[in-house]
């Protein structure tokens, strides 16, 4: 039979077959009474011991028999007072309260007696008063077997009673024997181990570990809430997406944050006037306000397509193209503007390219909207590349990103393609969602530059999505300030 | 992009049919680029993506070119201009103040409320985008029968004449329309530096408009019992005002009206009959078309679908085509912009989408790749990554963190006072993240690796992104000691070696701050946050902080 380490110590200290109270179960095995009454519960059950209950005066030290213990009883402080004083004092003068209590007892046991002097009373220690100065008296030895739970006799109980130091209260006292079986099954334990609550480092070095017993917890408990350290929600997200353009073949863009209108517009083919350049539109810098234009040739050829096409086959914009206005600086506005530095820089063809670009835009910052938010950009170089290639790079992003297997594609308009496209795709939770745009660049764009194969632009609109898979109905929770919520939030993110 | 509020049955009504369900509707407006973005019962509010076509931005003209596409009527659509009913003569002083006028008349017009409401509309839309905000085009609409003949455009002092501005009964000068009238507080910025405003008049000198800012409230005022109308539009190029003049016109004839002539002699003093409807025309290779598009198609399917995107379009050698379109487009520069209306009647869910067969290499940026191993370690020395905006002010920056002021890039045109500058180190914002967290259970050891932005006068952009990692720990025990250990060890986990040496820095303690050396050159600062500081951000938890730049780091990896 399987019994708990306390149960196998109580049945075994009962195993002589008397009966013990569950105070003197205490003092043979050494447990706390909760465990000793636990432990006898559990034996009851399983009928390996019988336990009654019996109703019976408890004795405890009254106030002042806890008094008498810490001090003596009064007549030994009587005593003690006369022996200090040479062994005599004045009635009158005796310090010891309650006297006349004090002295009748000791007089009862002839430590002291009374004497008349000069029309005095005097109280005068005897010899044998002398003795007991200093010895402990058998009251008060009965008193403290009393307050640590043993047997006292019962002539001394009713000297206790009498003289108030002990008071009787009614209680249940439970008494406990072995039975025939817990015999037998106390028969069969072998030996019961120490316990231990904590593993050392001792207990390991030493071996001592096999001899002790190591304490069972409830594994049910709760316990203290801890978070760990994490990514921040959003850019595990954003990790996620990264990593499943790498896998597609792209490889990353960098460029600043302060941007040359040139590269955010011009290059692109967006004339000087075209609306999203006002000031409602895009962030202007008054420090530092102008920047330096890149290479002459570069610069010439962009100031003539916007002029009058150049050799691009265009007609251009046709009007005065102002390199003041190309130089001037703005917080980047858009993440095409690394497109058109990454295709000024001799890109790979074929090439595949993209960033998660921070863009800025003067609008209000609510739930809705961010001044100041992550685009995921990128571009395809290739001799061979045309308009169905768009799309099924478009139909691709849906499915990898979105796992779209369902794609719609939308005319669209952008400054800088043509043809341009909108892709929808049909999340599995979401239903339909605008996933991106796209195009391929204008010659506009890509002649100027260099590039004489057709190019791809991509741009993915996954806020919506990364709200989605944030569980977030509020945009600027992607840059959450809120620490309980970062902590809280789950930490794996899968597209 | 113009968002157009249009009656379905209004377009239905125009198109000539019904559309079968909203799903329908939706493959209609693909061909205009329009999206649909509410509805409420009748009204549909339609997002036009193509910022550079005004022809589709009013429902006419959304019918007009998905009747192509319906092949309810192809090709070219056709107008008539009848005989020149009028002359306007153009002011020379005109010249450098708004040189470009276009005039046309319409008569036997069949106004209701939604035809007036969509001319309104169109008029709106056109002044804000291809208009931009009326500098380039302003378009007046007045009633013909009240003109008395011929018309002048000219240059008039400020205070030169007064004439009721549209809602106005009162008669005011031009300077006080500039000063009172919400129009002229809007655009009065259009003519304010001129010596001289433009104004309209006809022979009586009675003023029609004055653009760009008002029609008067007499002659330029039009109601559903209107039947003839003068449209003037003005601005500084004669393609984007004849352009304009040509919507106008054709979305009027589209409802009924019946289009007149003017002869305008403009600022040069040539004579031109307006408007002008005879068709521009481009030439492209239908070879270009099949490659860009990649889709096997012949000359003649080319000409077919161009005809349904309402070109008339012709093969006149062996693969060229000649397409022919209406002069309300002037969108049209480069044989791509065809291409792409070929591909639209294809229709874009028709072409089969194809996989990509080159193989590429995919890869991180070097900086990239380096932030994330930063960030791989910072979260082994249990730091809460979080993301903090760059967008910030000189009070987050410097005031609060009890620094001098730096040179930082300043924003010209700012929403808010909170956000005037984009930040030159990321520890500002890192407390600025502590402050918002008081309330949350501590301890909180937070880190960001992100971007700053420095001025640099040398750099081609004056300035330079820099890649920065901040840490900061708030706790009852953080220390220097603390910080440092995390510093170190970072060095030591990248195989590099920092030196300390003491620096003043009014951000942190006298004495428990240091300066981050490698290899000479400091890369960086740490320390503990000087109890001011805390004060400044109401953080009553001592912090222990650093910040490191990784560009000098690269260079040593």
């Amino acid at each position: 039979m399987e019994l708990e380490r306390n149960e196998a110590l109580v049945l075994k200290a009962m195993i002589d077959g008397n009966e013990y109270s569950v105070n003197e179960l205490v003092e043979k095995t050494k447990l706390n009474i909760a465990a000793v009454v636990k432990a006898l519960e559990g034996l009851k059950v399983r009928k390996l011991v019988e336990v009654r209950e019996e109703e019976k005066d408890v004795l405890e030290l009254s106030e002042e028999g806890e008094k008498a213990l810490e001090e003596g009883v009064v007549e030994r402080k009587l005593v003690k007072e006369l022996v200090e004083a040479g062994g005599n004092k004045p009635v009158d003068d005796i310090e010891t309260q309650p006297k006349d209590v004090a002295i009748g007892w000791a007089i009862k046991k002839g430590w002291v007696k009374l004497e008349k002097k000069d029309n005095k009373r005097f109280v005068v220690v005897t010899a044998r008063g002398k003795e007991h100065a200093d010895k402990e008296d058998e009251l008060e030895k009965a008193l403290r077997d009393i307050a640590e739970g043993r047997k006292v006799e019962d002539k001394l109980i009713k000297i206790l009673r009498s003289r108030g130091l002990v008071e009787a209260e009614k209680k249940s006292e439970r008494y406990a024997r072995i039975t025939k079986e817990g015999e037998k099954v106390a028969g069969t334990i072998k030996e019961i181990k120490e316990e231990v609550t904590l593993l050392t480092p001792d207990l390991i070095k030493t071996g001592k570990w096999k001899e002790v017993e190591i304490k069972r917890y409830d594994v049910k408990d709760p316990v203290r809430e801890i978070y760990p350290a994490k990514k921040q929600p959003y850019r595990a997200f954003l990790d996620e997406v990264k990593r499943k353009l790498i896998s597609m073949g792209f490889k990353e863009m960098e460029g600043p944050l302060i941007e040359l209108e040139f590269w955010n517009f011009d290059a692109l083919f967006q004339p000087q006037n075209h609306p999203a350049r006002t000031w409602t539109d895009t962030y202007k810098l008054k420090h530092p306000s102008h920047g330096k234009l890149p290479a002459k040739k570069i610069v010439e050829r962009v100031k003539k397509t916007h002029e009058n096409g150049w050799k691009t086959g265009s007609k251009g914009w046709r009007y005065k193209w102002s390199e003041e206005i190309a130089s001037q600086l703005m917080p980047r506005a858009q993440g095409t503007a690394l497109s058109a530095r990454t295709l000024a820089s001799l890109p790979e063809i074929p090439g595949k390219y993209f960033a998660i670009a921070r863009c800025y835009r003067p609008d209000k910052l609510d739930a809705t909207h961010l001044i100041e938010f992550n685009q995921v950009e990128g571009i395809v170089l290739g001799e061979e590349l045309n308009f169905r290639h768009l799309l099924g790079i478009l139909k691709t992003f849906a499915k990898e990103v979105a796992r779209a297997e369902k794609v719609k594609f939308y005319p669209d308009y952008y400054p800088f393609t043509e043809p341009s496209v909108q892709l929808s795709a049909k999340h599995p939770e979401l239903g339909w969602v605008e996933l991106g745009g796209a195009g391929i660049f204008r010659e506009e764009v890509t002649k100027p530059l260099g590039i004489d194969v057709p190019v791809i632009a991509w741009g993915l609109g996954i806020d919506r999505l990364a709200m989605f898979k944030l569980g977030i109905k509020d945009i600027r929770y992607l840059f959450s300030y809120d620490l309980e919520w970062i902590r809280k939030h789950k930490a794996i993110i899968t597209l | 992009m113009p968002t157009v509020e249009i009656s379905r049955k209004d377009l239905e009504k125009l198109v000539g049919r019904k559309a079968s369900s909203m799903e329908g509707l939706e493959e209609w407006l693909m061909w205009v680029k329009g999206e649909i973005d509410d509805v409420d019962g009748d009204t549909i509010k339609v997002d036009v993506k193509d910022t550079n076509r005004p022809d589709l931005w009013s429902v006419e003209g959304m019918a007009r070119e998905i009747r192509g596409h319906l092949k309810i009527e192809g090709g070219l659509p056709h107008y008539t201009v009848g005989e020149a009913l009028t002359e306007v003569f153009v002011d020379k002083k005109l010249k450098d103040i708004r040189p470009v006028i276009g005039c046309a008349i319409v008569k036997n017009v069949k106004f209701d409320d939604e035809s007036i409401r969509q001319l309104m509309q169109l008029q709106e839309k056109i002044h804000h985008t291809f208009g931009r905000k009326r500098e380039y085009v302003a378009i007046g609409v007045s009633n013909f029968d009240k003109i008395k003949p011929p018309i002048f455009y000219k240059a008039v002092k400020p205070d030169e004449l007064k004439f009721p501005p549209l809602g106005f009964e009162e008669e005011m000068t031009p300077a006080e329309i500039l000063e009172k009238h919400p129009k002229g507080q809007e655009y009065g910025h259009l003519v304010e530096m001129f010596k001289r405003y433009p104004i309209i008049v006809d022979s009586k000198k009675e003023v029609i408009s004055m653009p760009p800012i008002i029609n008067s409230n007499t002659i330029g005022r039009i109601d559903e019992n209107t039947r003839n109308v003068f449209i003037d539009v003005t601005g500084l190029r004669e393609e984007d005002v004849f352009t304009a003049l040509n919507v106008m016109v054709t979305v009027l004839a589209d409802r009924g009206g019946e289009i007149y002539g003017v002869v305008v002699h403009d600022v040069n003093g040539k004579k031109l009959v307006l408007p002008d409807l005879t068709p521009k025309s481009v030439e492209v290779e239908s070879e270009k078309i099949r490659r860009i598009l990649g889709i096997e198609i012949s000359d003649h399917e080319i000409v077919e679908l161009l005809k349904d995107a309402r070109y008339d379009a012709e093969v006149v050698k062996d693969g060229v085509i000649v397409a022919k379109y209406l002069p309300t487009r002037n969108d049209i520069l480069h044989w791509r912009d065809v291409a792409e209306d070929v591909a639209i009647s294809f229709g874009y869910n028709d072409i089969l989408p194809a996989e990509l067969a080159v193989s590429t290499h995919g890869e991180l940026s070097r900086r990239e790749l380096l932030s994330d191993k930063i960030r791989e370690l910072m979260l082994g020395y249990e730091l809460q990554e979080v993301m903090t905006f760059t967008l910030t002010n000189k009070e987050v920056l410097f005031t609060k963190m009890n620094r001098k002021e730096e040179d930082v890039v300043e924003i010209a045109n700012p929403v808010s006072s909170s956000w005037t500058t984009i930040r030159n180190t990321i520890l500002p914002c890192l407390m600025e993240f502590l402050a918002r967290n008081k309330h949350v259970e501590y301890p909180q050891r937070i880190f960001e690796v992100g971007d700053v932005v420095e001025i640099d006068e040398k750099a081609e952009t004056a300035t330079r992104t820099k890649r920065h990692l901040a840490i900061a720990i708030a706790s009852s025990t953080a220390s220097f000691t603390e910080i440092k250990e995390i510093v170190e060890s970072f060095a030591k986990q990248l195989g590099l070696k920092f030196e300390y040496e003491e620096e003043k820095d009014g951000a942190f303690i006298e004495g428990r701050c240091a300066r981050i050396m490698l290899g000479n050159k400091k890369i960086g600062v740490m320390g503990e946050i000087n109890p001011a500081v805390l004060n400044n951000w109401e953080l009553e938890m001592p912090v222990a902080a650093a910040e490191i730049e990784l560009e000098e780091i690269m260079k040593h990896l």
